[in-house]
């Protein structure tokens, strides 16, 4: 089999990668909805990728891995890659987990993710309220993430932190630096009333950062040891910054039980190898959309289980592609695996024009693994056609 | 004082940056000559930064520094940073090097990698044809003294010679350096052969650098650099990662450079301080060669090379492809640098029609090795849009106006 075409539509703001084979069979993949700009960045691993066996993952990644790199930029590569295994799952009439070394369990755990509303502000009633909201959500999750500190609107908070809130559209270590006694003082009442409603039936993680100083991170992470969080995420580095200061994370890790997680901006195993063999976070993310792959992301967790470390993979803007991606990968890793960030579709028509889902996708917060060939969700091109930008009008020719 | 506008045009497949402001005074940048790939990420940014105070280079590059990566995802961000700097100058009167903490020497030295396209009647990898490409190398105007070979993995070599390592030559790898693996004893024989002919070739006063990877096994760099001590190398660059390498792997540096006296060098690739940390610190190499280009920018790279002096390491930046605003920005950059600087690399892969669009170098700028450092304010080198013109890419006719 022969790659004869890689083309890209940008649909609802998701690119779309599709691999077209001189068999007739098509592979899809798909990137962030945030990153519509990625449209030129896949087009440019054309040539490169024509005339190749795309059943031959590796060997195609091989030509390509070298040309990625921290997010945004590891995710061309990275949803090639999940449009090669679609083809290679399909030529085999299987799932793509039995080629990724077949599955460990039937059902995988997501947690919640992209279902979330406006706060309204962000006060510990607010957090507490949407906590409500989220136990209320039918797919029954068993774990959930808020945004807190300089990863959500507290950083606008009047005397919250010793520095000025950036302007920038482009967040990643931009809001940055020591935070206020009430700063402080106002994330561990907003952390009290979420876990007032949440009580022990519903796990809470927190995103915290990027842009918190290592001290400040510490005693947070102390102050809220009795809360039993799921993990602390990205308060050093994390979402857009491009490096890791893995150093400085162990020193965090080192010093308080709650779990520190990071890990979602991060492009191939070299670059967790600091954080995983010093063992300088308890958690990492890779996002399947942006690590590599999936299999890369597979090694990754491996690696993280060698070392005792546990493996929460994002992925709240990966699309409905990118939760199958998810759901195939995240049935083979092995039992460090806690769950995986849920994505959704980014308009509501994107749930109408993919075959392949179940109609209760989540249930009590896990999703039973499909079993239909490649990865198992698909676009239907008769009803995707209405939703082509007009630049796009030959995806599926 | 704003910016008003950031633009890009393709003019001998190099990116060539235009930022504009309100006061009437233009910043010109340029990216490696291979990379107009890159033109829509730089473009990426306009929005970004249109509005700013070009003067306050800092506070323009913390809004768009992490939209950055390694090679070549560095290259957007970097060389806005020198547009930007640019313009600080003029509008202050001075050359970018007086905005850098000012000079500490009036002459920068500089090296030059040789191709082996450019060796008239060509130079083959093998001894007879390093001895050429030596001599070719103490030909050339400009009376370079130092150079840098390719070698190995950074070359044809791998394809070249037979069973010179255990792995599959790929003949139609569509990205440079595809190869990687053991060598063979007769591999590492020819090589060690081919870089003792160059040096001999070259003789006293000179020297040079060898190009060799990335490709690399960790025990093969070891290998090499202890059979060629004795010749007293510059350095091995790039060996077990390096150009377009997405990571570093400095703990499988650190083991070779602890082991022998040849000087060990990477970084290329490699985009900001943060990327650079643990080789810096675990003295995984003797030398560092950062790209402004890729690095993050000129005064990322300042900072880059005080923490390497810091810890005893040497810098010899990369800028092989960097046309003639790169050759520009590195002379600003390397005339500030501490002493652990050694040379950087002569950005050679530019047509000679750019000196007749440029205002700033009246030729080439190279005597002994050595380049004086220019007084014009900004970075001194300014593209002529009349003379330009006619070098401009279809779709780019409106980037002079």
């Amino acid at each position: 089999m022969k790659i004869t075409d890689v083309k890209c539509a940008v649909i609802g703001g998701n690119p779309i990668v599709r691999i077209v084979t001189d068999e007739g069979l098509s592979g899809y993949g798909e990137a962030e909805q945030y990153k519509p700009y990625l449209r030129p960045y896949i087009l440019q691993f054309r040539d490169a990728l024509i005339g190749q066996d795309p059943t031959d993952v590796e060997r195609c990644m091989t030509r390509i891995r070298q040309r990625g790199a921290f997010k945004p930029y590891g995710a061309a590569v990275s949803v090639i890659e999940h449009a090669l295994w679609d083809v290679a799952g399909k030529a085999a009439g299987v799932p793509v987990y039995k080629l990724l070394g077949g599955k460990v369990r039937d059902k995988v755990r997501t947690y919640n993710g992209s279902l979330r509303v406006p706060m309204g502000g962000c006060n510990p009633e607010h957090y507490a309220a949407d906590c409500k909201r989220m136990m209320a959500l039918p797919q029954g999750f068993t774990l959930i993430k808020q945004g807190i500190g300089f990863h959500s609107q507290q950083k606008n908070l009047p005397g919250f932190y010793y520095g000025t809130p950036d302007p920038s559209p482009f967040h990643g270590a931009l809001d940055s630096g020591m935070l206020t006694e009430r700063g402080l003082n106002h994330m561990i009442d907003c952390v009290i009333a979420m876990k007032e409603v949440l009580g022990d039936s519903v796990g809470l993680a927190l995103d915290c950062g990027p842009g918190w100083m290592p001290s400040d991170a510490i005693r947070f992470a102390r102050a809220v040891e009795k809360y039993n969080l799921a993990w602390l995420e990205d308060m050093l580095t994390g979402d857009y910054v491009p490096y890791v200061n893995a150093d400085v994370y162990r020193d965090l890790t080192q010093s308080t039980s709650t779990p520190i997680h990071t890990g979602e901006q991060i492009y191939l195993r070299q670059n967790f190898k600091d954080l995983i063999e010093r063992r300088a976070v308890d958690v990492v993310g890779p996002d399947p959309a942006d690590v590599g792959g999936i299999a890369e992301l597979k090694w990754i967790a491996e690696y993280a289980h060698l070392h005792g470390i546990l493996m929460a993979p994002h992925g709240t803007g990966n699309g409905l592609l990118g939760l199958a991606a998810l759901v195939q990968v995240c049935a083979t890793l092995p039992p460090n695996f806690i769950a995986f960030e849920y994505p959704s579709g980014s308009q509501p028509w994107w749930y109408d024009i993919v075959d392949g889902l179940p109609d209760k996708i989540v249930e009590n917060g896990e999703i039973t693994v499909w079993d239909r060939p490649g990865m198992g969700v698909e676009l239907n091109p008769e009803r995707t056609k209405p939703y082509l930008l007009p630049e796009d009008a030959d995806f599926f020719a | 004082m704003k910016i008003t506008d950031l633009k890009c045009a393709i003019i001998a497949n190099s990116p060539v940056i235009r930022i504009t402001t309100d006061q009437g005074i233009t910043g010109w940048s340029q990216i490696e000559t291979p990379k107009p790939y890159v033109k829509p990420q730089v473009l990426d940014l306009r929005d970004w930064i249109v509005g700013q105070d070009p003067r306050d280079v800092e506070r323009v590059m913390r809004r768009i520094r992490v939209r950055g990566g390694f090679k070549p995802f560095g290259s957007a961000v970097s060389a806005i940073e020198h547009a930007l700097w640019d313009i600080a100058g003029k509008a202050a009167g001075v050359p970018v090097f007086r905005l850098l903490g000012g000079k500490v020497r009036d002459q920068v030295r500089t090296y030059r990698t040789l191709y082996q396209a450019e060796v008239p009647g060509g130079a083959d990898h093998t001894p007879a044809g390093y001895r050429r490409w030596a001599e070719y190398g103490k030909s050339l105007p400009g009376e370079f003294r130092l150079f840098k070979l390719p070698t190995a993995f950074h070359s044809s070599m791998v394809q070249d010679i037979p069973d010179y390592f255990y792995g599959d030559v790929q003949r139609d790898a569509p990205f440079p350096y595809p190869h990687k693996g053991v060598m063979t004893k007769e591999g590492m024989d020819h090589l060690v052969a081919c870089i003792t002919a160059a040096r001999e070739g070259l003789g006293a006063g000179y020297n040079t650098a060898v190009d060799a990877g990335p490709g690399f096994m960790p025990l093969d760099v070891l290998r090499l650099a202890r059979a060629v001590e004795h010749l007293h190398l510059l350095w091995i660059e790039d060996s077990v990662t390096g150009d377009y390498s997405p990571y570093v792997n400095p703990d499988v540096y650190r083991d070779i450079a602890y082991q022998t006296t040849t000087p060990i060098h990477t970084g290329e690739q490699i985009y900001l301080r943060q990327n650079y940390k643990a080789l810096i610190e675990s003295h995984a190499v003797n030398v560092i060669g950062p790209d402004p280009c890729d690095v993050g920018g000129l005064a990322e790279m300042k900072w880059v090379a005080e923490h390497a002096d810091l810890h005893g390491i040497a810098i010899a930046p990369h800028g092989t492809a960097n046309g003639i605003l790169g050759l520009a920005a590195l002379v600003q950059v390397c005339a500030t640098l501490p002493d652990n600087f050694i040379a950087f690399e002569y950005p050679a892969r530019f047509e000679p029609f750019w000196y007749d669009i440029t205002d700033g170098f009246d030729g080439m700028p190279v005597k002994g090795g050595l380049i004086d450092v220019p007084d014009r304010p900004g970075l001194g080198v300014d593209l002529r849009p009349k003379k330009a013109k006619k070098y401009l890419t279809d779709g780019d006719s409106t980037f002079f106006d």
